[in-house]
């Protein structure tokens, strides 16, 4: 019998999914790897680590639970998390740790661009908007800040390509995952000599580009017996987490969007037309040369609701955060709709859409003598879901949506996903397989197999599990406190510099 | 109570305890020039405080100690009152001899076994640089080593060595709550790997492991499978793993030296277990990725 896999590089961990060809899933595990801060703007992952998790992950699977049923591997299929990028000398070997999307050092080089007319052009060219994530910025700000890296640097690659390249020799990128460097075109799916010229590098430095269904690589003769794989094993060279995860989500007819709520999160859309956003609010993906992947990501997901019961929560036995949140939840569930006039601004960590400003702070607005700590809960939550509206709400300017899918931890709690049903005030559905971007990679991999005609039939497959449908009253509640959320985050105008500056300076 | 001071070959006291060097109860009432300078300690030497106020530099770092706080200085750390002075207050020391050439801080009068021992070494080192903690808990403790130091009745032997055993487990442990919030474990699981990177040469148990997060070994290793998808063991390997694939790459180190720099007993053993992972002998990869830069 044959089996696709599909590996993540994720932002945490690698996982590993065994499909058998009707995706259904034979087999699963992950292994995680950390991420370095060695100053608070820092985050960074080594890359040799990351290499040598996924390997031996990807092994134990095949032996322990993949090979024992008799299935063959006909296919793996990549996918990794978007903006990270390896510097490489020309021997291949890196200089250095991998930088993560959340690295946030190129926060000045990014703010001078931004607003210029340069800025614009390359945000219109390449869909990704201008902030320190991007490869773009990563490399200005490398040339900037360290030369002698800078120049010793044979070509700048992302994680992903990385670890194709140790596995099969070759050094390739995909669309998908280019097209969040905020380097290449997304018109003409090649390099932009412009963002190019900013960041100071040529083609040469980069990866060959290669559409998400290249299959032309072979994994090293080596790594092929190592993992007893068949020398017919087809390595597809994948796409990004946040396409695969909205194709894994099912949401190609038009009217549909996803949400995704992770430690981060984001709302997508699938479309064949470019978003181009004066505001450069929303980005725009390649998934295949036909559609294009618009939304926006926040940095403020899950994360600060892990942050509010690390500090908040009560925990019966150490490091039992689950349980700790269970609690928590169970008492947010009993505060009204609204926490009762308490609100929250979520930007613990600064924010990306909409409002992609590196700068801004939280705030709980409204605290009144009759608060508890249960409604500072459920503000929290709300608050994180109105963030996730406000996003919806760019999109919505240029997409009709009707109904939205969710998928990633936090949004699938059953409390969030009311939530997020009652703001939108639209029907809200949870998807039936927990994964989005493994069954995204599945359906990737069968579209090229020939089990599909395309992406769009492949999609049709993704099964909805629960609708939970939009309470009236509550919405029109949520609408009225949403405007006092909306109308703060616009009054604040230089105070998110001005204290972020003041916590650089003497908070430590 | 009035003061004590007792001292290896003066005090009578000590004669059954080789390896306490020293055991004082001190009121200071008056300040005096030079009565507590900056000294490198070749001994553990364990502090608390019962009243006033202690301004001191502990390995060159400045610290005020009040009533209620403990600090430890480990063989090779420094300890003085600023401006050299002892401050006016109350206070109890011990000061406890190291094995010679011993790699264990406690010595056979300890009744820990040998992974206790390892683990409270483990833990001491690692927060050396975090050396004054909150312990009232160890009052009594240098309270009831007065008497029994003093009383010498019957089972007085044994009881020092278990108040010491006692004293050990206790900062240990402290040191652990108060460096740890006990919330975060991925905070906690990055730190523990940041210090076995720092240390992949030692043969790391998972007694140790967990105790470095104050977690027991069956729900350390329960958690950490949970959280990494490997065994504690496993996980540790994986490193051990990395950091030999980049040595390989950087060409400078010769494999035997890799193999036990990163952990391996052996570089048969480094060849088979880098094998089983990628498939290739460490010289192979090395002749495949080797950076000529």
């Amino acid at each position: 019998m044959d089996c696709i896999i599909t590996i993540e590089l994720g932002t945490n961990a690698a996982r590993v999914f065994a499909f058998d060809l009707s995706g259904n899933v034979i087999a699963f595990a992950k292994g995680h790897y950390p991420t370095f801060h060695e100053r608070h703007d820092q985050s960074e992952q080594d890359p040799d680590q990351m290499f040598i998790t996924m390997l031996y992950v990807l092994k134990n699977l095949l032996n322990d639970k993949v090979y024992p049923k008799k299935y063959v591997v006909s296919c793996i299929c990549f996918s990794a998390s978007m903006h990270s990028l390896l510097a490489v000398d020309k021997d291949g070997v890196p200089l250095g740790n991998s930088i993560t999307w959340s690295d946030n050092r190129g926060k000045k080089e990014a703010s001078d661009l931004k607003d210029t007319q340069l800025g614009k052009e390359i945000y219109s060219a390449t869909g990704t908007p201008v902030h320190p994530m991007s490869s773009l910025i990563k490399i200005a700000w490398m040339k900037n800040n360290q030369q002698e890296k800078f120049s010793r640097t044979s070509k700048f690659m992302p994680i992903k390509s990385y670890i194709i390249q140790q596995l099969t020799g070759a050094c390739v990128i995909d669309h998908s995952i280019a097209s969040a460097t905020g380097l290449m075109n997304i018109r003409n799916l090649a390099w932009d000599t412009t963002a190019l010229d900013f960041a100071g590098i040529t083609a040469e430095k980069l990866p060959d580009l290669v559409p998400v269904f290249y299959s032309g690589i072979a994994l090293k003769k080596e790594y092929r017996k190592a993992l007893k794989m068949p020398p017919s094993v087809k390595i597809l060279v994948g796409s990004s987490d946040g396409c695969l995860a909205t194709l894994g989500a099912g949401v190609w007819q038009n009217g549909k969007a996803t949400i995704t709520i992770e430690d981060s999160g984001a709302f997508r859309v699938i479309g064949k037309e470019i978003i181009d956003d004066p505001k450069q609010q929303i980005f725009n993906y390649v998934l295949t040369e036909k559609y294009f992947v618009s939304g926006g990501p926040t940095s403020n997901g899950g994360v600060i609701f892990e942050w509010f019961t690390k500090q908040f929560g009560d925990f019966k036995n150490a490091f039992d955060i689950d349980h700790a949140m269970d609690a928590l939840i169970r008492e947010a569930s009993e505060v009204q709709v609204g926490s009762d006039g308490l609100l929250f601004l979520p930007y613990l960590h600064g924010e990306r859409a909409p409002i992609w400003n590196p700068n801004a702070r939280g705030c709980y607005f409204g605290v009144n003598i009759r608060h508890e700590r249960k409604h500072f809960i459920r503000a929290t939550i709300e608050g994180i879901l109105f963030e996730m509206y406000s996003i919806g709400k760019t999109l919505e300017k240029h997409r009709q949506i009707d109904s939205l899918s969710i998928n990633g931890s936090f949004a699938s709690i059953p409390l969030c996903t009311q939530i997020i049903a009652d703001v939108f005030n639209k029907p809200v559905s949870t998807l039936s397989h927990g994964d989005s971007i493994g069954v995204g990679a599945f359906l990737l991999s069968a579209t090229e197999m020939g089990m599909f005609p395309g992406l769009e039939e492949a999609s049709q497959m993704v099964k909805m599990h629960q609708t939970y449908l939009p309470n009236k009253g509550d919405h029109d509640i949520y609408a009225q406190y949403f405007r006092v959320f909306e109308n703060l985050i616009a009054k604040i105008g230089v105070e998110f510099d001005e204290i972020s500056n003041l916590q650089e300076r003497y908070g430590g | 109570m009035i003061q004590l001071i007792l001292q290896q070959g003066v005090s009578k006291e000590l004669v059954n305890f080789p390896h306490i060097l020293e055991f004082a109860y001190r009121k200071n009432s008056t300040i005096q020039l030079n009565s507590f300078s900056t000294t490198v300690t070749g001994c553990i030497c364990l502090y608390y405080i019962l009243d006033g106020k202690f301004n001191w530099m502990i390995d060159s770092q400045s610290y005020t100690l009040f009533p209620g706080d403990c600090t430890i200085v480990l063989p090779g750390q420094s300890i003085g009152g600023e401006s050299n002075v002892l401050n006016i207050g109350t206070l109890y020391w011990i000061k406890i001899a190291v094995d010679e050439g011993g790699k264990l801080l406690m010595g056979k009068w300890s009744g820990l076994n040998k992974n206790e021992k390892l683990s409270v070494n483990q833990i001491l080192i690692v927060n050396k640089g975090q050396l004054v903690l909150k312990l009232k808990e160890a009052h009594i403790l240098m309270q009831n080593l007065q008497a029994e130091l003093r009383n010498e009745e019957v089972g007085f032997f044994t009881r020092v060595n278990q108040l010491l055993d006692e004293l050990f487990i206790l900062i240990s442990r402290q040191l652990i709550r108060q460096h740890n919030s006990r919330r975060d474990f991925p905070q906690a699981f990055l730190k523990l790997e940041q210090t076995l990177r720092k240390d992949l040469e030692h043969q790391w148990t998972v007694e140790e492991m967990a105790a470095l997060t104050g977690m027991g070994t069956t729900a350390f290793t329960e958690k950490v499978k949970n959280y990494s998808g490997f065994s504690p063991l496993n996980y540790l390997i994986n490193i051990r793993i990395t950091e030999a694939l980049k040595l390989l790459k950087r060409g400078e180190v010769n494999v035997t030296d890799i193999a036990l720099n990163t952990g391996f007993y052996s570089s048969q053993h480094f060849a088979t277990t880098f094998k089983r992972f990628t498939g290739y002998t460490p010289s192979e990869f090395r002749k495949n990725n080797r950076s000529k830069s």
